[in-house]
This record gives structure tokens, C-alpha cells and sequence, in this order.
């Protein structure tokens, strides 16, 4: 029997001695795109920083294990190196860290970590470029501080660049819809559907359908109150757009 | 630093003025004595603590004479100082460039003798007081008019640690004469277990004449038990360009100091500055910039990186005289500061006597951004890289000063690291 890639237990978190997460329990499987809908304010980001060890959080009870792993012990470059990727909600600009720079330093220390040599300079450029073109970010965009006079679609067209060249096992993608015309909205999801190979994982974070109508969950869970209220195929989250959370909430509570 | 004062014999001391040079160097010094936290030029850093040892003076008491293995990553006419002797210069110096141990100059070139001491008041500066009790090294540099000078001059003081505290003395006075151009790097670096402490000291005394201009790079790198205090006066004159740039990084307790004089008009001065320190150590930037004549300009961007329990003080003086109609001058320093014991002092002062100048001056002082470290860590990057690239990018926009492609990508190496920005 194969492990979950993924595992919550319990958990319980919060911020500023705030419980947000209230006795949380999610099992991802590798390969499986998972979705999580819920109303802002219901602490979906806070789950994200979490997963991926952001200071400022507390986990009060309850565990994580990934890849067998006790998450909770590792720093977040450990959690990054392991394979966990998120893409941010609101991606922080970084004056004088030039994205290239930045994004060998970032491929190179997970090579390390893994044991493996680290990429050739020039190599590592023209792959970068390529990718970028993808994500209609040009040459000259790539050149710039990381998300220095970015656009918000420009950020999460670079979190999404970030995401498909550091190839993780599993992406969490925090609210990546959120500012994107549709133009963009589809470039990012063409890039997040590139990426699914029936091994990497997801964890889809939303609380619009939008994003899902172009990368369809294998499940979606409903998310309030710090905790999964009902959890079902691609077809909830259509069933939600239809209700809304009001009144989904009134009739699942 | 008593024992200092006791009448050592010197090189030149036959010459009756260089007796009396030294002596006068001496009675200053026992006069101002070492400076206190009420002395106001010296409030922030104070030297006393860190003076108590009794220093030894004993130039070639260790007949070390082997030129140090530093590899400067540029192509440089080199001047080598080793345990403040100096003991060899490249000989393929090209035409209009002349270089002397100063003790020479001042015994052989007419008028080299009223260059000393004619910019570096010992009665105002205690540690110029000791450097005339002291004087018996340096270098005397002539770039004579027209000429352009293609590679830097590179002035190498090494300090090879001994078991004593030892002093080490420099006086180096460099002239540029008319239209010439020149870049000078000065290296302050050490090798050894650093056990004990010495005492770096030194006097530049420089002169731009009219339409040179002089680039002055510094990086001090010296041992963490080790005091660097540096005093640069320069003095330029119409139309002449003095730009330097300052990275100190090593010793328990140093200042730089540099004081511009723009005598003339159109005379321009850049005086940038970055530090970086951990532990215990007091790093000080202390400029006084005089504006005498219209037409002239200065700017200063000092930049510091704190850790540790280490303080930082930037004292930063623009003094603009009555004459001095139509000039600028722009100051401003920022801090980060990378602990909650970590400290930083800094004290603009702003003298104007004209109308229609520009001035300003500016001080702020941060932190690491929290959420910058958190997204570069996200991305796997350990977080004691990470710090340093945030380090390394906040220094970005001051290391940009160093006009000299090589020496700023030498001094962004000798920063920490070949990270990005």
C-alpha cells in the first residue's frame, strides 16, 4: 500500500491566539487535483501558509505528514525542497532580486537538497525563456526584480512560471484566479494542466468555480467555519456556484 | 597607548622639522588625549574602551618583510603594506605617475614637506596627533597633469596577526595634479589567528587639482579584534571630481572619516559608503563635506547592514559658506538592522550660510521584510541565503556607485557572497 502524499490530522490553527482551523482532516492522494472553496475570511489562506511554514501560525493540535514526513518539523525551504510548491495569493515584490537570479538560486538549492548537480547557467536561461513565453512573460519581463511593477496577472502568471520550472509534487494554488482577465485566467490554467502527469498533485484554493471550469478537480470540498463541511466531485462546485455560500451553508450546517 | 608617546627614534629624525613634526604630533596627542563619550565628535564611538591596551610601536621590530599572497580579482598597479611597513611597489608604473615611501618624498622632493599636515589638522583630530608622532610610513602618489591613468593603483595593507597589539602607522598623500585622472583602491585585510588586537591608523591627505578627478575605493576587512580609525582630508579645486566609496566590514572598532573641502568653483565631491557587521563591533562613517565656492556639488548615500549586538553611526556634516551660491548638496544613510540588540546611530548636520542652494539630507532605518524572507524560502532557498540576498539587494542601489565595473563586482564577492543582486 502506497502512502497519501498528503495528510491532515486534526488540525487546529490559528493566528494571534485566533483558532481559524477547527479539527481539520484532508487526505491528497499523489495524482489527485483537489479543490477547496470556501467564503473569504474563512481561513484559506491560513491553511496554505501552514502547509507551507510560515511564521506568524500555530498549530494548536493535530498533525501533517507528508510523504510520510512530519511536516510541521521541517522549515519552509525543507518543505520546498520536498517537493511543496504554493502559489501565493498576493505574491510580495522583491527590489534588486532579479527573477532569473532568483529562480536559478531557488532550482539549484532544491537540486542540492536532492543531491543533485546544479544546472548549467546558460542552459538554465534559455529554459526559463522558453517557459516564460508560455506564460506570455517575455525576455525582458524575466529580467526584472521579482514582481517589481508587476501587474496583479503578471504575479500570478510568475507564480505560475515558478511552479512549472520548479516542478513540484504537489501545488497548492492560493486564490491564482483572483485578478486574472480571461486571457490570463486561461494561460494560467493551460500552465497548471501542463503540469498534471497523473503523479503531481494539486490542491486548488478558490472561492469562485472560475478557475475550475478550465482545471476540472478530481474532488472538491467546501470549506467554513475552519473546517470541511462537504466534500464531492467537480459537480459541487457547480452546485455551490448555483446556491452560493449563504445558502449552502444554511442547508449543510 | 601611553607607552606611545615615549620618543622612539625614526627614520628622518635628522632632519631638525621632522623631529619637531614628530614631537608636535606627540604634545598634541597627550593634550586631546584618546576621545570620551563627551567628546561630541566622538559621542557615538567611543574609542576609550577599546584604547585601553597599550599598543606597541615598533616599526620593523618584526623584520617581516615578505610581501603578503593578496590577489586582488583586477588588473592594479600595487603597493604593498605589510604590518604598517611598506615594503614594495610594481615598477612598471607607466609615464606621469611617481610613488615614493613618503619618507623619501619628504626628504628628497621639494615641496612634498608642505603637503604634510597641510590638510590634516592634528589639532583637531586627536588620532592625526598620533599619526604625526608616528609618522614614518606611507606612500607619497603624484599623478601628474594630463595624465590618464588605466588601471587603479592599489595600496595593499596587510596585517599578518602577531602576539602583541601592535600599532600600525600610515600616512599616504596623493596629488592629482591638473586634468589628470586616476583610481586609487586601498585594502585593508589580514591573515592569522586574530588573538590579539592592533591598531590601524591612518592619514590620507589628497589634493584633485583643477579638472582632475579621483576615484578612491576603500574596502577594510581587518581582523574582529582589530581598530581601524582613517582619516581622509581632500581638498579640490575648480571644476575637479573626488568620488569615493567606502566598504568596511571588518574590526572591532572603526571609523572612516572623510573630509572634503571644495575650494573652488565647480568643484564636485561623491562620497558613498556601505558596512556590514556582526558581534560586537562599532562601524563609523563620519563625512564633513565644505562647500566654499559656487558651483559646487556633493551627494553621499551611505548604506549599513547591522547583526549581533554591533552598532553602526553615521555623523554626516554639509557645511555651505557664504560665497557658495548655486551648489548642491545631498546626504542620505539607511540602516538595516538585522536583531533586536543591533543599533544604530546617525547625526545630519546641515550649515548654511548662502542663498540658492539645494540641500537635503535623509536617515532611515529598517528591517529584513518578513515576507520577502518567507517568499524566498518558499522557493526552497535556505534562509541564511536568503537573508544574505536581501542584504545583498538592499546594498544594490549604494554598490552601484562604484563606477569601476571590476572593483564593484570584487567588492559585492567580498560582501559574502556570489549571490544574485
Amino acid at each position: 500500500m502506497t502512502i497519501p502524499l498528503l495528510e491532515i490530522e486534526d488540525l487546529s490553527a490559528g493566528v494571534d491566539g485566533k483558532e481559524i482551523i477547527k479539527d481539520f482532516n484532508l487526505t491528497i492522494n499523489s495524482g489527485e487535483v483537489h479543490a477547496l472553496m470556501g467564503p473569504n475570511g474563512a481561513g484559506k489562506s491560513t491553511l496554505s501558509n501552514i502547509l507551507c511554514g510560515k511564521q506568524g501560525y500555530h498549530v494548536t493540535s493535530g498533525r501533517i505528514w507528508f510523504k510520510g514526513k512530519d511536516l510541521l518539523k521541517l522549515s519552509p525551504e525543507e518543505r520546498a525542497c520536498e517537493g511543496i510548491f504554493l502559489a501565493m495569493q498576493s505574491p510580495v515584490e522583491i527590489p534588486g532580486v532579479p527573477i532569473t537570479a532568483f529562480l536559478k538560486h531557488s532550482v539549484n538549492a532544491i537540486r542540492k537538497y536532492r543531491g543533485e548537480p546544479e544546472l548549467d547557467t546558460m542552459e538554465f536561461i534559455k529554459m526559463v525563456r522558453e517557459e516564460g513565453k508560455k506564460f506570455n512573460l517575455d525576455a525582458e519581463m524575466i529580467k526584472r526584480a521579482v514582481n517589481v511593477g508587476f501587474s496583479g496577472g503578471e504575479k500570478k502568471r510568475l507564480e505560475a512560471l515558478q511552479m512549472a520550472v520548479l516542478k513540484p509534487d504537489f501545488a497548492i494554488l492560493d486564490e491564482a484566479d483572483s485578478g486574472l482577465d480571461i486571457d490570463a485566467l486561461k494561460i494560467v490554467a493551460d500552465g497548471v494542466n501542463a503540469l498534471r502527469d497523473g503523479k503531481r498533485s494539486m490542491l486548488i484554493i478558490t472561492h469562485f468555480q472560475r478557475l475550475l471550469e478550465h482545471v476540472v478537480p478530481d474532488f472538491v470540498h467546501i470549506y467554513a467555519d475552519g473546517r470541511i463541511i462537504k466534500t464531492g466531485g467537480r459537480e459541487l462546485a457547480a452546485e455551490l456556484e448555483q446556491t452560493g455560500y449563504a445558502g449552502f451553508m444554511k442547508e449543510n450546517r | 597607548m601611553n607607552t606611545l608617546l615615549s620618543d622612539i627614534k625614526l627614520v628622518g629624525d635628522e632632519l631638525p622639522w621632522l623631529k619637531e613634526y614628530r614631537a608636535a604630533g606627540r604634545r598634541e596627542f597627550a593634550r586631546q588625549g584618546i576621545p570620551t563619550a563627551k567628546t561630541e565628535a566622538w559621542k557615538y564611538t567611543k574609542p576609550n574602551r577599546f584604547l585601553s591596551t597599550d599598543f606597541v610601536f615598533d616599526p620593523r621590530g618584526n623584520n617581516k618583510f615578505t610581501v603578503p599572497a593578496v590577489n586582488l580579482p583586477f588588473a592594479a598597479h600595487k603597493l604593498y603594506f605589510e604590518n604598517g611597513v611598506f615594503l614594495s611597489c610594481d615598477d612598471d608604473l607607466p609615464s606621469g605617475v611617481e610613488i615614493l615611501p613618503l619618507i623619501e618624498a619628504l626628504m628628497f622632493r621639494p615641496g612634498v614637506k608642505n603637503k604634510l599636515g597641510a590638510l590634516a589638522d592634528m589639532t583637531k583630530y586627536p588620532f592625526a596627533a598620533l599619526n604625526a608622532a608616528c609618522l614614518n610610513e606611507g606612500a607619497y602618489i603624484h599623478i601628474k597633469a594630463g595624465t590618464r591613468l588605466e588601471k587603479p593603483l592599489a595600496l595593499i595593507s596587510h596585517v599578518t596577526v602577531v602576539d602583541r597589539a601592535e600599532l600600525y602607522n600610515l600616512h599616504h598623500i596623493v596629488e592629482i595634479d591638473e586634468n589628470a585622472t586616476a583610481e586609487v583602491v586601498e585594502y585593508y585585510g589580514y591573515t592569522g589567528a586574530p588573538k590579539s588586537s592592533y591598531l590601524v591608523n591612518i592619514v590620507n591627505e589628497i589634493t584633485v587639482a583643477a579638472g582632475a578627478s579621483l576615484r578612491h575605493y576603500k574596502f577594510q576587512d581587518e581582523a574582529f579584534k582589530a581598530g581601524h580609525l582613517a582619516l581622509n582630508t581632500v581638498k579640490v579645486a575648480a571644476g575637479g571630481l573626488y568620488k569615493s566609496f567606502c566598504l568596511q566590514k571588518g574590526a572591532d572598532l572603526a571609523r572612516n572619516e572623510t573630509q572634503v573641502c571644495l575650494a573652488e568653483e565647480n568643484a564636485a565631491a561623491e562620497v558613498d559608503a556601505a558596512y556590514k557587521m556582526n558581534g560586537w563591533a562599532t562601524i563609523d562613517t563620519t563625512t564633513d563635506i565644505e562647500h566654499l565656492k559656487s558651483g559646487t556639488t556633493s551627494s553621499q548615500l551611505i548604506k549599513g547592514v547591522v547583526g549581533g549586538q554591533a552598532k553602526g553611526v553615521f555623523q554626516g556634516k554639509i557645511h555651505i559658506a557664504p560665497d557658495a551660491v548655486k551648489t548642491e548638496g545631498y546626504q542620505l544613510h539607511k540602516a538595516m538592522l538585522l536583531s533586536d540588540e543591533a543599533e544604530i546611530d546617525v547625526k545630519p548636520e546641515l550649515e548654511i550660510f548662502a542663498d540658492d542652494v539645494k540641500c537635503s539630507h535623509g536617515a532611515a532605518c529598517g528591517r529584513l521584510d518578513a515576507e520577502q524572507l518567507f517568499y524566498l524560502r518558499s522557493r526552497g532557498i535556505p534562509k541564511i541565503e536568503a537573508e544574505q540576498m536581501l542584504i545583498n539587494a538592499y546594498l544594490n542601489d549604494v554598490m552601484a556607485k562604484v563606477d569601476n565595473e571590476n572593483i564593484r563586482s570584487w567588492i559585492k564577492l567580498s560582501l559574502g557572497s556570489n549571490l544574485p543582486a
